[in-house]
């Protein structure tokens, strides 16, 4: 039986709450606003996870930006079936040849899209490729990938919100918050219960956060 | 739409791959493909444990091994008292080989994986359960692996003492007779090389 989604109730703890994450992304652009000073950045977020993120990111640097955004299939979606490869779903719509390139990450747990990404990218003849993610779950790497500026790293937990979805909802939380397992073993569905406004439900769990 | 000719060249290994001892080895490899991430199944065999003669009683075969990450990987989406065999396998591996980067996916994190692709089904299906589509695979090859003679020597002597104590309590299914590798994959050229030194020797 499908159970419909409660936005808050589906949330068993907040990880990181919305404070943490905008004060982390403020030193995080201060970061990236230094190391790139006196030069111009591509920003490459890869939707739709990190478009929050992207979002917040890149008002806080302060060096010139473009932005371009990329879609990468994933395993276990429709598109498995039919060639039973990652595909690129959407290209980047300028030439990143000679730019310096950031790309921007929600998550990284097994690093498998990130390889892919990474090696694709690098076939475009960037100046510098880095990468920024706002989480890292380490305990599930496959490929070691160097990530140039994290936010937090976590445990190994379902996470959703600030992007982060399950059965592509949740991503309009403004926090980082643990999915209640009852819930990731029925499919979420959306045509019931109350609308709620997103917003953390309670005092947050400060999550462990690295300073990378 | 179709793959970009720009985009990293293919891997494809399930496609006329090997017959998995599991059905989450299957999908394992299945993502590998998926990600363009080259395998190995279960190309390398180490030995892990000598008798006070010198005779081989057991052996590691880690279930992939990733060529251009360095890395061995080992799934296990057993009964509880089948993982701690196995966790004790690995820790002789580690010992051992020191050097070898090897990672042990257990059933969490395997079901981790599935519900990160929505596959959750598959993993409550495994869950706890033997799942093996072919019988028992502790069975090894004699000798194999990326390491010289040399080396496995000075791993014996190290083993000789542990064997000693363990010996009397090993259970014989666990500990066949030495039996040649049978699912080599393809451009497994440390494994080959390391089997004609075997065969050599033998």
């Amino acid at each position: 039986m499908k159970v419909p989604i409660d936005l808050q109730g589906d949330v068993a703890e907040v990880l990181v709450s919305e404070d943490q994450i905008q004060a982390k992304v403020l030193e995080l652009g201060a970061r990236i606003s230094a190391d790139y000073a006196g030069r111009q950045l591509t920003l490459v977020s890869v939707l739709k996870g990190s478009l929050p993120f992207m979002a917040d990111l890149m008002r806080s640097i302060t060096v010139p930006v473009r932005i371009d955004l990329m879609e990468v299939s994933s395993y276990g979606g429709s598109s498995t079936e039919s060639s039973g490869l990652v595909r690129i779903l959407k290209d980047l719509s300028a030439s990143i040849a000679d730019e310096h390139v950031l790309l921007v990450e929600d998550i990284i747990d097994t690093g498998l899209t990130l390889n892919y990404l990474v090696r694709y990218l690098r076939g475009k003849s960037p100046a510098s490729l880095r990468i920024c993610t706002l989480l890292d779950k380490p305990a599930r790497r496959l490929v070691e990938i160097p990530v140039d500026y994290t936010g937090f790293t976590i445990d190994d937990r379902f996470v959703v919100g600030y992007g982060l979805d399950f059965g592509e909802f949740y991503r309009n939380l403004r926090y980082v918050g643990v999915l209640r397992p009852e819930v990731y073993s029925t499919p979420p569905v959306a045509d019931a219960g109350p609308a709620v406004e997103p917003g953390p439900p309670g005092d947050p769990v400060a999550a462990a956060e690295t300073g990378a | 739409m179709d793959q970009r000719d720009d985009a990293p060249d293919a891997q494809r290994s399930t496609d006329a791959g090997p017959a998995f001892a599991h059905v989450s080895e299957a999908e394992f490899a299945r993502i590998l493909d998926y990600y363009q991430v080259r395998w190995e199944y279960e190309p390398h065999t180490f030995p892990i444990l000598w008798n006070m003669s010198g005779d081989l009683l057991e052996s590691f075969s880690p279930d992939f091994f990733l060529p251009e990450l360095d890395l061995y990987v080992e799934l296990t989406t057993l009964r509880q008292k089948l993982v701690r065999k196995k966790n004790r396998k690995l820790r002789r591996l580690r010992e051992l080989y020191p050097e070898l980067r090897i990672k042990l996916f257990y059933a969490r994190d395997f079901r981790a994986l599935m519900l990160k692709y929505g596959r959750l089904e598959l993993a409550e299906e495994l869950s706890g359960t033997a799942g093996h589509v072919t019988p028992s695979r502790s069975a090894a090859s004699m000798l194999a692996g990326p390491f010289g003679a040399d080396r496995i020597a000075a791993a014996a002597v190290q083993a000789d003492l542990a064997s000693a104590a363990l010996a009397p309590a090993l259970d014989p299914l666990e500990h066949p007779a030495p039996v040649h590798h049978r699912r080599r994959r393809r451009g497994a050229a440390r494994s080959a090389t390391a089997a004609e030194r075997a065969r050599a020797g033998a």
